[in-house]
């Protein structure tokens, strides 16, 4: 018994600084956010702040800026996870065929990963300027100047393309070392029975890799609904609020023009949002890896 | 498990107090700093800058100056904390500090956010100044400075949008530019911007470089296009803005940059260094575009014209004017310390030094004269006697921020993409109003 009390105290004493440290940054702002949410809190005069119930929520609902910034980052959304999912497997497989130079593959998808998102989008304000080098190219094959950035209907597509040429490969990385890892007998078993290409990949590949595939989808719908970054850089949000997304609203509504209140609600609404549809994607690929595990059952 | 939460609070409490020791404001005592002796009257003071830019030396030396010179009767401390392009990491730690009461004896506002931090009660107005200490400052500085009749602030510097034009190229289009009291109106900008069109085109450019990028760029340079055809954004309560920011006048001023779109003298979409790379005959842009030009660009003939006026224009002051200005927050007990400090930071020896160092334009007209540069220079003659004489003071309202990022978007939607004036002008009624609500009901 006392052995026990003296575990428990010392693994209290582990778990005590990172269960403050949680408190204090995570959990704490957490719950001030939610309680925010409901009030007027403004930055510059705290002490008048009210508690306005549910007026935000119907505030932000009827704010254009809002539901076109809502619009816009579920448009990156969309854009970014197919193409950065199925880009970075279409990479790794390449790559895990290469025979030559396979690390200098590798190191080179994985460098944009590593440079700051700052530095990232900078240089590609550069490559999309209408003098620039993608323009460039164009006017070689005959296409007239593209303006990029600088128009309402493209810039969004552009931003979600070198979002999509940064992060990926990270993700490609990820699925490299799942492809590795598949036992090569299962091809080897495969070959013997003729398969084509497209059948192994299919029917070995993909099964094996769909446990990795649910983390890598759920990372990168995750990282696109937080993009920030690359439109506060490369276009202020603009052009016409085109690339303007919720986290950015959210940044301005609370440090530019101070309402925390506002941001607050903005926050739990658009945290609430991404939650459903985490566990909604989490559900789906789950039942299927079930079903899955359950035919396997069967045959034997 | 339930019994052993006390255990885990404790030596949890432990560590958030070994964690936040040390953090929130604390006052030093005299002694515990280099140059903080008895007797002295301690004075926190916060910039925006790195203390390892020009800027921030600059104001490293203007404390180090006024601690020499009060010696015995006040001490600054100074910290410096940088901000980002929008303002972010400097704004966050005055937030946070009104929240926690960590605020300093003074510190820099700049100049639209006066209205709102006065409003807000976060400075307080300086104590009394005597009419010859204020008659040293230029008077845009004061007015910048000023809400509901108070001096808030003054200005360590201060700036002004020039027009910019390509000396060769006006040559070359056969171009004469007025004199300072006769700027060109509209109708004969448009005549100007033809001519230089036919000399640009050839060089794969534009008459005019022309943007409105997102931030407050956009209604800092093209600003005067609205005063000078007599409109305006907010009225001059600074709480109003229907009537005046969607006004007929203003509805007229859009239609002229249209114009300028439609005939083809800017380009629809951003090139960087247009003119810079010779390839366009005007531009707006800061005060400081000159010694970037003289420095990057030698290439370059540069010149500076007079601000364009609408054809209505009256002769009212109407250019940009305001930068960041120091203040006595609401929570020093030492008003009159503060104030000495504030004058000091802004005043002559301190906007030298920033014109020397940073060729940030002075706030006072002794640091004016005292520059060689203000008389040989003709751009820079040109930029001072356009600040001196028609400087306007950016719209004062508590919801500058909003006021601002409106009339870019308007501007960009207008002109840019063609959307209705008078809806757009319109919906940004209602966001500022929105913004508004705080403040009517308050007063």
């Amino acid at each position: 018994m006392k052995k026990k009390k003296s575990d428990s105290l010392l693994g209290m004493a582990f778990f005590g600084p990172a269960l403050v440290l949680l408190t204090i940054f995570l959990f704490l702002p957490m719950v001030l956010t939610l309680v925010f949410s409901f009030t007027d809190f403004f930055a510059l005069n705290p002490s008048l702040t009210h508690f306005t119930g549910l007026e935000n929520y119907f505030q932000i609902f009827k704010d254009e800026d809002f539901r076109q910034a809502f619009f816009n980052t579920v448009q990156f959304v969309i854009i970014i996870v197919p193409l950065q999912g199925l880009g970075a497997l279409g990479l790794a497989m390449l790559i895990n065929k290469v025979s030559h130079c396979k690390k200098y593959f590798k190191v080179a998808f994985f460098v944009p990963v590593v440079m700051s998102l700052a530095v990232v989008s900078t240089l590609w304000i550069q490559i999309y300027s209408p003098e620039g080098i993608l323009n460039a190219i164009l006017g070689v094959f005959g296409v007239s100047a593209q303006p990029f950035i600088n128009s309402a209907s493209q810039a969004l597509p552009s931003i979600a393309i070198m979002s999509v040429w940064q992060g990926v490969g990270y993700q490609m990385i990820i699925f490299l070392g799942g492809i590795q890892a598949i036992n090569p007998a299962l091809y080897e078993a495969a070959e013997m029975d003729h398969a084509t290409p497209w059948q192994k990949f299919r029917d070995i590949t993909l099964p094996e890799l769909k446990p990795l595939c649910v983390f890598v989808f759920i990372t990168i719908t995750i990282g696109a609904f937080r993009m920030l970054v690359q439109p506060m850089v490369m276009t202020g949000g603009g052009p016409s609020h085109s690339t303007y997304t919720v986290v950015y609203d959210i940044y301005e509504t609370g440090t530019v023009n101070w309402e925390i209140g506002l941001a607050s609600t903005m926050a739990i609404v658009f945290a609430f949002f991404v939650m459903i549809l985490t566990v909604i994607q989490t559900v789906l690929t789950r039942d299927k890896e079930e079903n899955h595990g359950n035919k396997k059952a069967k045959k034997k | 498990m339930r019994k052993k939460l006390p255990y885990s609070l404790l030596i949890s409490s432990l560590f958030a107090g070994i964690l936040f020791a040390g953090c929130g404001q604390k006052q030093p005592a005299p002694g515990e700093i280099a140059g903080y002796d008895e007797g002295e009257q301690y004075l926190s003071i916060w910039v925006h800058s790195i203390e390892e830019t020009e800027e921030g030396q600059c104001y490293k030396e203007s404390v180090e100056a006024f601690n020499e010179k009060y010696d015995g009767t006040y001490f600054a401390d100074i910290e410096f904390i940088p901000r980002n392009d929008s303002g972010g990491g400097y704004s966050d730690k005055i937030n946070a500090s009104v929240m926690s009461g960590g605020l300093p004896d003074v510190l820099t506002v700049d100049g639209p956010n006066i209205a709102a931090y006065a409003e807000n009660g976060i400075i307080q107005p300086l104590a009394k100044l005597t009419e010859e200490e204020k008659s040293v400052y230029l008077e845009s500085i004061i007015e910048q400075g000023t809400y509901d009749n108070q001096l808030y602030a003054l200005g360590a510097m201060e700036s002004s949008v020039g027009l910019y034009y390509n000396r060769k190229i006006l040559e070359e289009a056969g171009v004469e530019v007025p004199d300072a009291e006769h700027p060109w109106t509209w109708s004969q900008f448009q005549e100007v911007l033809e001519k230089v069109k036919a000399v640009t085109d050839k060089k794969n450019g534009y008459a005019l470089d022309m943007t409105f990028p997102v931030g407050e760029a956009t209604i800092y340079y093209y600003a005067p296009f609205f005063w000078s055809n007599g409109g305006d954004f907010v009225d001059n309560t600074g709480l109003n803005a229907d009537g005046v920011l969607n006004s007929d006048k203003n509805l007229q001023t859009l239609d002229y940059f249209k114009t300028i779109l439609e005939e083809g003298y800017m380009s629809p979409v951003q090139i960087t260094d247009l003119f810079e790379s010779g390839r366009a005959a005007f531009k707006f842009d800061g005060a400081w575009e000159v010694n970037t030009v003289y420095s990057n660009y030698p290439e370059i003939e540069l010149g500076v014209a007079p601000y364009v006026v609408s054809d209505d224009w009256k002769g009212e002051r109407y250019t940009p004017t305001g930068s960041w200005a120091f203040a006595a927050s609401s929570k020093t007990r030492h008003i009159e310390g503060a104030t000495k400090l504030v004058q000091y930071m802004s005043g002559v020896e301190s906007g030298k030094r920033l014109w020397e160092k940073n060729k940030s334009f002075p706030s006072t007209y002794e640091a004016f004269e005292s520059s060689p540069l203000f008389e040989e220079d003709e751009n820079y003659k040109a930029l001072y006697h356009q600040l001196s004489q028609y400087g306007h003071p950016r719209s004062k309202t508590p919801v500058y921020p909003q006021v601002s990022a409106s009339v870019q978007e308007v501007l960009e939607n207008v002109v840019l993409t063609g959307k209705d004036a008078q809806a757009e002008l319109d919906k940004s009624i209602e966001r500022i109003n929105a913004k508004l609500k705080r403040y009517r009901v308050k007063s």
